[in-house]
């Protein structure tokens, strides 16, 4: 029950709340005004908060699919981040080279492009691993430092920087833009406030699609069985006549496209140019909390995303109106991770029937984040 | 098994999850007008030890001398500077202030979305996305005369050239900034042209790391420096020039540092070059408060008290001290004008 995990988390936040003298009730209420814009007290807007948690949630959403379709292949893909920034990258170099095109055209380059940027990315850490036993979690770490170090050789100095010292790159043209869902306008008053204030854009519709997409592929498709099958026992789905070198490969292809999709919206929806915040940009790996909360489901990926976006927009809330450092955001989230990682969520699966039926595709033996030890000690596929 | 603990805290923590959503009810307002001031820090934090740390001394200031209600949010990536901004300006804030140049282009969009809110900017202006200036009318720019900070630790440098006091006397002394872009070349300027004032036949190094961030690449220039002879090396590069303070160190030359007091960064630490954020904020709050806000910029130098040095681990020798004293004095009266350009 992942549930479990996140209300864990909030009650060993609010003790330590309460240790340093700080009051639990404000800060969650600030975090609840500020992530879901309900029960605001000093003047926040509802619509605003609302629209700065869906900007926070499109990324983690398609990051989240980009992490939990290898898992079901018994794939830990720490390198969403690095496939994100390569997204980011291409999208930028493409919708900066053409800025000129119109939309029609130049919107699905740089969204395909996006995602081919991606897909190779983690595609190098598939075929390392199908060929040589190469493991994943290793190679994809190792691109993650390859894709930020890029990206700082890019605009920092490099060919897409806009002048010197400046640290980011020129805009992409105005084709490669998605539209934000109201018009970017500062004069039309909506909600009370400016238009171009609420930053959500068409992107939402993208990781919805992404996440339905991901669920189609997983339990829909031949392809998604023989995820599955290699997920389950590499031994059987090879005896079942399943490729499991083919089917790495290819889900790390698929994984990395949906994470150089999140790249290239994140562009085209709401930065428009590559800046020194990709640096430390944190995305794919908040992902991979988003993916083990949502126990790997799509709709549960959703809800993770969901309650990520709306931490992240709740924790600058807290700060100003509760006094409380919006640090304990972090300490919240890598909480939750905690909990999910030490096994409370295996535990009261067991426990409770309802749990076991919430979630019938995972082997209850075998929670989330013990499929990373029990994938170590598998020997390399194909050396057998 | 201990599902059953487990689900009594799950109970604990929904009982929790009601009693929050009916409280929070705070707040209720004053009869007399108490200004409101928003700090939004760059991804560095308040505990930077440099700019978003003085932002905040500026603010604590502000804050005990005049009505004042002051509010800071920490951003905690780059994605966070349109929606702090945002939630201040929303919420009516008399003054916003965007503490360093990473949130230029921030500033600038959010400014054009409100156009009744007044914002300050720290060594930046408000942007669009090619880096361009807004000019909004309702944006104010706190700018520094970095020259005037770089000179008075010029004037260290090449007094202890000139007076044998330094610790190999080669008169040579160096300069290791990150970026070639103008607010490092203005320390630099200013500290080339007071040092040659000072000694005429110093030779003044100047390197670039390309870099502000790793010290390592820092600490490559100021070792190759050294082994030119120089020893006493101004850092000029942010996070990097941490390098050149250590490197300083390790071959036992002096150093100085910048931007903020850096005195405990390394013992090789005589002086540093200060930009007076916090009277920079101060002095922007302190201008809203008395209905004086002004759009465009608003430039800090020694002749304001927003520029200037500290002496560090250094016993400053008398004679100095009045030369740095009447150095100054000159620069406040206009009689001399440290120079924005490095002088050849």
């Amino acid at each position: 029950m992942p549930v479990g995990s996140v209300l864990f988390a909030f009650v060993i936040g609010a003790l330590i709340c309460v240790v340093t003298g700080a009051n639990p009730i404000a800060a969650y209420a600030g975090l609840v005004c500020g992530g879901l814009g309900i029960g605001c007290t000093q003047g926040e807007n509802p619509a605003l908060q609302i629209s700065n948690t869906i900007v926070f949630f499109i990324p983690l959403v398609t990051t989240g699919v980009a992490v939990a379709l290898p898992f079901r292949a018994g794939l830990f893909n720490i390198g969403a981040e690095g496939q994100l920034l390569a997204g980011s990258v291409a999208c930028c170099a493409i919708g900066i080279k053409f800025a000129d095109l119109p939309a029609p055209i130049l919107l699905p380059m740089v969204l395909v492009g996006g995602m081919a940027a991606g897909a190779i990315w983690a595609g190098i850490a598939g075929v390392l691993k199908a060929t040589v036993g190469a493991h994943e979690v290793v190679t994809t770490i190792m691109l993650n430092y390859v894709a930020q170090w890029l990206v700082r050789f890019l605009i920092v100095g490099g060919p897409l920087e806009l002048a010197p010292g400046t640290s980011k790159s020129h805009p992409i043209g105005a084709g490669a833009q998605l539209p934000t869902l109201l018009p970017a306008d500062n004069s039309v008053i909506i909600f009370g406030l400016p238009a171009s204030v609420f930053r959500v854009h068409s992107g939402l519709f993208i990781a919805v699609v992404a996440a339905a997409v991901f669920a189609f592929l997983l339990w829909r498709t031949a392809f998604g069985y023989e995820i599955r099958a290699v997920g389950q026992s590499q031994k059987a789905a090879r005896y079942a006549g399943v490729s499991v070198r083919r089917t790495i490969v290819l889900t790390m292809l698929i994984a990395g496209a949906f994470s150089g999709l999140a790249g290239a919206v994140q562009i085209a929806g709401v930065d428009h140019n590559l800046t020194d915040k990709f640096f430390n940009d944190t995305t794919g790996f908040d992902a991979i909390a988003v993916a083990l909360l949502g126990l790997g489901s799509a709709v549960g990926i959703v809800l993770a995303a969901l309650l990520f976006g709306a931490l992240h927009t709740g924790g600058a809330i807290m700060q100003s109106d509760a006094g409380i450092s919006s640090n304990l955001v972090l300490v919240l989230q890598a909480l939750i991770l905690f909990s999910i990682a030490a096994n409370f969520v295996g535990a009261i699966r067991r426990g409770l029937p309802f749990g076991r039926r919430a979630s019938p595709e995972l082997p209850t033996e075998l929670p989330p984040a013990a499929g990373l030890m029990t994938e170590a000690a598998v020997p390399p596929p194909g050396k057998t | 098994m201990g599902h059953k603990r487990l689900r009594f805290l799950g109970v604990v923590a929904a009982a929790m999850v009601f009693t929050l959503a009916c409280g929070g009810t705070t707040g209720g307002g004053t009869p007399t007008k108490t200004y409101k001031i928003g700090l939004v820090t760059d991804i560095g934090g308040l505990n930077d030890k440099s700019f978003n740390h003085l932002a905040d001394v500026g603010l604590e200031k502000a804050k005990t001398d005049f009505k004042i209600q002051a509010d800071v949010k920490e951003s905690k990536s780059g994605d966070d500077y349109v929606p702090n901004l945002t939630d201040f300006a929303t919420k009516n804030y008399d003054l916003v202030i965007g503490v360093g140049f990473l949130m230029q282009e921030a500033v600038g969009t959010v400014s054009g979305q409100f156009p009744n809110i007044h914002f300050a900017i720290i060594d930046g202006a408000g942007t669009d996305s090619k880096g361009t200036d807004l000019k909004h009318s309702n944006v104010q720019s706190l700018f520094f005369k970095e020259q005037d900070a770089g000179a008075m630790v010029g004037v260290i440098a090449g007094w202890l050239e000139k007076n044998g006091k330094a610790k190999k006397n080669k008169h040579v002394v160096g300069a290791v900034g990150g970026i070639s872009i103008p607010p490092v070349n203005h320390y630099i300027a200013g500290y080339k042209w007071a040092a040659k004032m000072e000694d005429p036949s110093i030779q003044v190094l100047v390197g670039y790391s390309n870099n502000f961030t790793d010290p390592a690449k820092c600490a490559g220039v100021a070792t190759s420096q050294i082994n030119q002879g120089a020893d006493v090396l101004f850092q000029v590069a942010g996070g990097c020039g941490l390098g050149v303070l250590q490197s300083a160190g390790k071959a036992s030359v002096y150093s100085i540092g910048v931007d903020a007091d850096q005195k405990d960064a390394d013992p090789s630490v005589i002086a540093s070059a200060l930009k007076k954020v916090d009277v920079a904020t101060y002095t922007a709050i302190k201008n809203v408060v008395n209905n004086q806000f002004q759009a465009g910029a608003l430039t800090f130098e020694i002749k304001n008290g927003g520029a200037g040095y500290s002496v560090d681990n250094l016993d400053l020798p008398a004679e100095l001290k009045a030369e740095l004293d009447k150095i100054e004095g000159q620069i406040k009266s206009g009689a001399l004008t440290p120079p924005a350009d490095i002088p050849a």
